[in-house]
């Protein structure tokens, strides 16, 4: 899991572009939608397309989305009970 | 000079629904939705999105399916018509870029399979079919881009600028626009349903719409276009304002222009697009706006949404209602959203409408509302006496080299400033947040736009933007793409798309500027920042308000070989200029204006433009340097013109031809004219730029920047 959650911090980096972060500084458990990073409804999507494509997992409605976007460790969760062959 | 009445002479109108007036009224009366899944291509994963697909269109990929969709819009409209119209501003967000997927995704590597990609190869193909000679100007803010259009052409008209104008928009569907708003998660597996308590998005579409529109007061016109009202949210580069406050700023700006209060409004033709944001935040700006609202309604569940054609399709629309008297049905719309203040009209009703207010709003917060009104409500005219000019008050450019500082030090020194201005010096610039999700152009404007704001010491933030860029957003169209394809047509990028738009670097201008004003973004090829000062000189109001005017390219590796016809072999370059403008001449650094603007090829255009200017007489007051825009593909055209326009003139001019110094693109008139206000303001031109000595400017000089070419322009620059 915490390695899910750091793999996770770098891809949003790159993904974002969130040059003025580190892994290290990226808070797993910080608002990640709406908070001081500035992302927003169009980074979701950008996310939603890297998970599918990534880990195979689908997230279809703004319901789901807003709990799993919550933050990267809810991300992290989502994904694991989610993927194939993932912990159930 | 008193405001003319504008008349709807004629109109023009092909979409999923049908093609010419009779078949549009009849599908809408039937209430009949046109929306099926997709078949004009097959996609790779899943079944066919639903989409608005206009029947019966050759499919031959050239021309363009846009050109073809434009073309029978345009021959409709001006079925008949004894002459020309003097000038023609087309809506358009994607041009030919079904055939330019098809060209990239077949690996054709020469330019010659990319001639009808641009926006003013669209548009200049209409004019060649109905000889236009006048300007032929594109308006690309996405969804609002044919109604922003219709309302330029109506300035065009009211300012005396031409008496029959040719007005409205055109998009054909393609797979950046079906697989950009599925990224968006904006489209509607079942059906577009505006205005229902369970829409889920809409339905891309595509058409082509067009007014003729004059002030020759006619008989029996199909309807008055009586105002209209621009405006931008400033607030986010897709969701509208959640009250929709620059929906309301724009629908109240184009009653009031009509000379008419909300409760004149008969019949409201809402944007509507389905999306579950978009008809909140309408509802919420008609109910903030409409103390009681007028019957309302979509038709882009009958429609789908078709993006730039929608403006100008919703005007015909208007019209039809006005001449034919209906409104028209919410088709998809079974359950009306219970949080609206409202309840839309479910189905066609015939009755008399006098008045219809029509909106369109697009990504870039861009907002446009039309007001159409039959003959009984043309209201008193309003005196008018704007002045051409604009007062520039700062100024910036990027060239290859850096700022203006830096530009003009090398050019002084007989060097070239063309070139790449390298990406890792350019984001240094830039606040990191602010640029984080925008690529090489977007952050070429905003470098630009607040430089020319901190330039313009002691002026208020602007109000506008007007933005001309040749080829748009590069670097986002093509990740776009290339992630589709090499997605298997999965995962394109939603950012890419959202910044893909020809407005979203004006949208982020006015995001940075808080700019909540008009906002036109062109795109004319060589002509971009011409036809921008002109929608600028056109649009921007005698008192109270300045613009940020700007015209940006960016130069991409693989795309600009492929479309910019004068790169060939030669380097990249790319950057742009910027000058905040406004008409107030106290302290005004420069002044400057759009003299002239024809196009058409004839041999006489240099003796128009020569005429334009006021003849002989003009060039024996003031003593005139030439900065001449020559693009290296153009120079057979461009150099008869020359000669012909120094004969013309009688005695040699100095010139600097000015594409030798700063590089081969479509916006570098936009240093050019960077240029031509920094010599007016220092009183002299360097000799190193024409060749000889400095030449010294006093106060009866002009510097005029020439376009030649495919078109003829002048933008004249001289002391206040």
């Amino acid at each position: 899991m915490n390695e899910l959650i750091e793999e996770l911090k770098t891809k949003l980096i790159e993904l974002l572009n969130l040059s003025s972060l580190t892994p290290e500084q990226f808070d797993a458990k910080a608002q990640l939608v709406g908070g001081e990073l500035g992302i927003d409804s169009i980074d979701v999507l950008e996310m939603v397309v890297m998970v599918d494509r990534d880990y195979g997992v689908l997230i279809n409605s703004q319901e789901v989305g807003e709990k799993v976007f919550a933050s990267v460790a809810s991300l992290a969760a989502y994904i694991e009970s989610n993927r194939a062959g993932g912990a159930t | 000079m008193k405001q003319r009445l504008v008349y709807v002479a004629a109109a023009g109108i092909v979409s999923p629904l049908g093609w010419g007036l009779d078949e549009t009224e009849e599908a809408l009366c039937a209430d009949r939705t046109a929306i099926a899944p997709l078949d004009i291509f097959s996609p790779l994963q899943g079944q066919p999105l639903p989409a608005g697909q206009v029947k019966d269109l050759d499919s031959s990929p050239v021309p363009p399916r846009a050109h073809r969709l434009a073309r029978e819009a345009a021959r409709m409209a001006l079925h008949g018509q004894p002459e020309p119209p003097d000038a023609i501003v087309l809506g358009c967000t994607t041009g030919g870029i079904f055939t330019t997927e098809e060209q990239l995704r077949n690996k054709e590597h020469s330019p010659d399979g990319y001639r009808s990609h641009g926006l003013l190869s669209l548009v200049e193909d209409i004019a060649n079919l109905c000889h236009c000679t006048g300007p032929a100007l594109t308006v690309s803010t996405a969804c609002s881009s044919g109604a922003v259009a219709i309302a330029l052409a109506l300035n065009l008209l009211r300012t005396g600028q031409a008496r029959r104008v040719l007005a409205g928009g055109v998009d054909s569907l393609s797979r950046l626009t079906y697989y950009g708003f599925h990224s968006l998660q904006l489209v509607d597996r079942n059906g577009c349903r505006p205005l229902d308590a369970g829409r889920q998005g809409l339905a891309v579409a595509e058409g082509a719409a067009m007014l003729l529109l004059t002030t020759e007061q006619i008989e029996q016109p199909l309807a008055c276009l009586l105002g209209a009202g621009l405006s931008c949210d400033a607030y986010h580069p897709t969701a509208p304002h959640p009250e929709g406050k620059g929906a309301r700023a724009a629908m109240q700006a184009a009653i009031e222009d009509a000379g008419l209060a909300p409760e004149d409004i008969d019949y409201i033709n809402l944007h509507g697009t389905g999306t579950p944001d978009n008809d909140l935040a309408e509802a919420r700006a008609i109910a903030s706006l409409f103390a009681s609202p007028p019957p309302l309604s979509s038709v882009k569940g009958a429609i789908g949404h078709s993006l730039a054609a929608a403006g100008a399709i919703e005007a015909v629309v208007s019209c039809l209602a006005i001449s034919r008297g209906l409104i028209p049905g919410t088709v998809g719309c079974r359950q009306p959203d219970p949080a609206f203040a409202f309840t839309p009209e479910m189905t066609c009703v015939q009755r008399p409408v006098r008045t219809v207010l029509s909106n369109s709003f697009g990504f870039g917060g861009n907002n446009g509302s039309l007001v159409f009104g039959n003959l009984a409500h043309q209201h008193p005219p309003l005196p008018s006496s704007r002045e051409a000019w604009l007062a520039i008050h700062g100024s910036a450019c990027l060239t290859g080299i850096g700022l203006l500082h830096e530009t003009f030090a090398r050019l002084q020194e007989g060097g070239s400033a063309g070139g790449r201005f390298p990406d890792a010096d350019l984001a240094q610039r830039l606040p990191a947040r602010l640029i984080r999700r925008i690529k090489r152009l977007a952050r070429i404007a905003l470098l630009l736009a607040g430089e020319a704001r901190s330039n313009a010491e002691g002026q208020d933030g602007p109000d506008t933007v007007f933005m001309g860029t040749g080829w748009g957003a590069l670097s986002e169209t093509w990740d776009f793409l290339q992630g589709l394809e090499s997605s298997g047509e999965q995962f394109p990028s939603p950012t890419d798309f959202v910044g893909s738009v020809h407005n979203s670097p004006a949208g982020q201008v006015a995001m940075l500027l808080k700019a909540t004003g008009a906002n036109v973004t062109c795109s004319g090829g060589d002509y971009s920042f011409e036809q921008a000062f002109l929608a600028a000189q056109t649009l921007l109001p005698e008192t109270g308000q300045s613009a940020m005017l700007l015209g940006v390219d960016e130069a991409h590796a693989e795309f600009t070989p492929l479309l910019d016809w004068s790169i060939g072999t030669g380097d990249l370059a790319d950057g742009g200029g910027g000058l905040y403008v406004n008409r107030d001449r106290e302290q005004a650094k420069c002044l400057a204006r759009l003299a002239y603007y024809g196009r058409g090829g004839g041999d006489d255009l240099p003796d128009r433009l020569f005429a334009a200017l006021g003849g002989a007489e003009y060039f024996h007051r003031h003593s005139v340097v030439l900065f001449a825009g020559v693009p290296a593909a153009m120079q057979a055209e461009s150099g008869p013109q020359l000669e012909r326009l120094q004969h013309l003139i009688g005695h040699s001019l100095p010139v600097c031809r000015y594409r030798d110094f700063v590089g081969e693109f479509a916006s570098a008139s936009a240093i050019a004219a960077v240029l031509a206000s920094q010599c007016i303001e220092t009183g002299r031109v360097p000799g190193t730029l024409v060749g000889g000595a400095d030449v010294m400017l006093g106060p009866e000089s002009r510097v005029l920047v020439l376009g030649t070419g495919q078109c003829l322009t002048a933008m004249e620059f001289f002391r206040p």
